[in-house]
């Protein structure tokens, strides 16, 4: 672990135990993330997204558990906290927006009085403060008159304000990383735009770290430094935003990006990628891409790849660039 | 709208602007006032609550005095006397008092002890919620009139707090269910999910987040069985379980049982009192869960 690195994620797994099996959602996971570094994490919905930022939070909930792994922050392991220790980190040095803004917040209190209470629970600040600071925040994140409108309740703000008063939320004390779970699916573009513009502005006035969840890849690459690509419970390329636009290595990220569409390239078709995400119950054997994968090779399916490095920052778990040697 | 009223808002605008806590009540009572048996519900309820508030006001005779005893209803006596003389009216009146005292305190034991029950047995699930729920379901099994008899028979002294104490405690395992199932689905929100990620304890997550919204559905099962535990009081008192000395309802029916062949009106006025309370309070609680019910609205 360097001295730039914010959170480390090491060996992480964590598992669903269901009546039907278990369910490795998120399997031998690693992961980093440096201090006021975007980094993205796209795949496709169940893949193990959200399943990795809740384990971050510690917030994995019956019949889900971490096995195993360790999640370095701030030079201590997450997983060995008590959880009294783990709520002042909640909230506090690390915090989440959810997918759903309308519904992440209590119908029946104001959306000041709630941010009220995020502060209280984190910050020695007196009550008049606490007004001041509440007003001071949603101001940051671009919601009209604050003074009055932090007496609002939460039906009366539109999606967009909702997630912008997530948003304030979450950043109310100041958290050194910013989990932010597919902050921008439930917008309109407009919304989209604004909400980007408000974690890039935060990002510089705050110093945090962003771990940016999407499917979208343009939103990923308005945003991140760094990007990770997770497929059925694992990351199988992990490198910088250029990159991967440049030269993917992995034949599920080519794919990936293939499926995008692009006004500058002239196509009459987009690619699919065939099949589905496999269950994660019963996985196939080896890669857990080979089935769907054009260069499936025999070991693909006795082995399973591990990522490898190939190039500055840039690790990739695929066959294609180990058997060679 | 006048026209010398310039600066006077519209309707629509007033409730725009109104502040938002008030807009809640209001909301609620607006949809009330466009249900008419709702409203009926509501003035009973109203009507009763006021003469049980001002019945040592208001009533005419003091619960004590004496006159001619078995007067039918006239001018002087509206509701007739008793067959000590005592004016059955203002007896009325003060067993509504002693009557809605009894459905007020009996609710507020049964909010206490389910509600408790219900969110933790809720919120934790697991064991927890097996070992609280085994037990709701063990005190909903007893035969609760059976029980009530025993338990009244074993104090010596017939207090009408300790029947309400008897009924409030072996009344609660409904309230617990309702509320655990509330507390079951709502703490699967995402909004509980981001309290939780807001670093806020359990505790806090339970009192301050989930139990506001249970309010809606706990108000309107606590409406519906004040009457419940009047009947259950008047009942248990009719059936000599109760207490001699507060005049109930349950107290006046007793008396007016003895009397029915000779004087109709001492059973009537009570019992009458007794419908219209209970049907009051059904009717109000009815509308009040469509008008609390967000998703009903609307139709």
């Amino acid at each position: 672990m360097s001295e730039s690195s914010l959170l480390s994620i090491n060996d992480l797994k964590t598992y669903f135990f269901t009546a039907e099996g278990v369910v490795k959602a998120v399997d031998r996971v690693h992961l980093e993330i440096n201090k006021e570094e975007v980094l993205g994490l796209v795949g496709e919905s169940g893949c193990g997204k959200s399943t990795l930022a809740l384990s971050i939070m510690r917030l994995i909930r019956v019949p889900g558990k971490i096995v195993g792994g360790e999640i370095w922050f701030e030079g201590e392991d997450l997983l060995r906290k008590s959880e009294g220790k783990m709520r002042a980190i909640r909230g506090g040095k690390i915090s989440m927006v959810f997918q759903n803004p309308t519904s992440s917040m209590n119908p029946v209190y104001t959306v000041g009085s709630q941010i009220a209470e995020a502060i209280k629970l984190h910050q020695d600040v007196q009550k008049r403060q606490i007004k001041e600071k509440v007003v001071e925040i949603l101001h940051k994140v671009g919601i009209p008159d604050p003074s009055k409108r932090m007496k609002d309740y939460p039906h009366e703000y539109s999606g967009g304000m909702c997630q912008r008063a997530m948003t304030a939320m979450a950043l109310s004390c100041n958290p050194k990383l910013l989990i932010a779970d597919e902050p921008t699916t439930n917008l309109d573009v407009t919304i989209q735009a604004q909400i980007l513009d408000l974690m890039r502005a935060l990002r510089k006035d705050f110093g945090a770290s962003i771990l940016l969840i999407g499917h979208n890849l343009g939103v990923i690459n308005e945003l991140c430094d760094k990007v990770a690509v997770m497929y059925a419970g694992k990351v199988i390329e992990y490198c910088d935003i250029t990159t991967i636009f440049k030269e993917p290595k992995h034949p599920y990220t080519q794919a990936l990006l293939e499926s995008i569409p692009r006004l500058d390239v002239a196509k009459e078709r987009l690619r699919i990628i065939p099949g589905t995400v496999p269950r994660l119950i019963n996985p196939p054997t080896g890669c857990r891409f080979h089935p769907r994968c054009e260069y499936a090779m025999a070991v693909c399916s006795e082995q399973e790849p591990t990522p490898v490095k190939i190039g500055r920052g840039h690790t990739v778990a695929c066959f294609l660039y180990t058997s060679k040697g | 709208m006048a026209m010398g009223e310039p600066h006077m808002k519209s309707e629509d605008e007033t409730e725009v602007y109104k502040p938002s806590m008030a807009s809640r009540v209001y909301v609620v009572w607006r949809e009330l006032k466009k249900n008419k048996l709702a409203i009926a519900g509501f003035s009973i309820v109203l009507f009763m609550v006021l003469i049980a508030l001002l019945s040592p006001i208001i009533a005419p005779y003091h619960p004590r005095w004496q006159g001619t005893s078995g007067i039918p209803p006239s001018l002087e006596h509206p509701f007739g006397t008793d067959g000590q003389g005592r004016d059955m009216l203002s007896l009325v009146m003060h067993g509504a008092r002693l009557s809605l005292y009894v459905g007020l305190v009996a609710v507020l034991i049964e909010i206490c002890i389910g509600v408790t029950t219900g969110m933790i047995a809720g919120y934790f699930g697991g064991k927890i919620d097996e070992i609280f729920m085994r037990f709701t379901d063990l005190i909903m099994t007893l035969p609760t009139f059976m029980l009530l008899i025993v338990a009244v028979s074993m104090f010596e002294v017939r207090n009408i707090n300790v029947i309400i104490l008897i009924m409030g405690v072996f009344g609660w395992p409904f309230m617990a269910r309702v509320v655990r199932s509330e507390f079951l689905s709502l703490r699967e929100t995402t909004f509980v999910e981001a309290a939780v990620s807001m670093g806020a304890s359990s505790w806090r997550i339970i009192v301050h987040h989930i139990l506001p919204n249970t309010l809606s559905s706990v108000i309107v099962l606590a409406t519906m069985d004040i009457p419940w535990y009047i009947f259950y009081e008047a009942t248990l008192t009719f059936l000599g379980f109760g207490d001699p000395s507060s005049p109930s309802w349950g107290v006046l029916l007793q008396i007016g049982y003895y009397y029915l062949r000779s004087y109709w009106w001492i059973i009537t006025f009570p019992g009458l009192a007794l419908f219209f309370t209970s049907l009051g309070f059904n009717l109000f609680g009815d509308g009040l869960r469509d008008a609390l019910d967000v998703r009903a609205r609307g139709r």
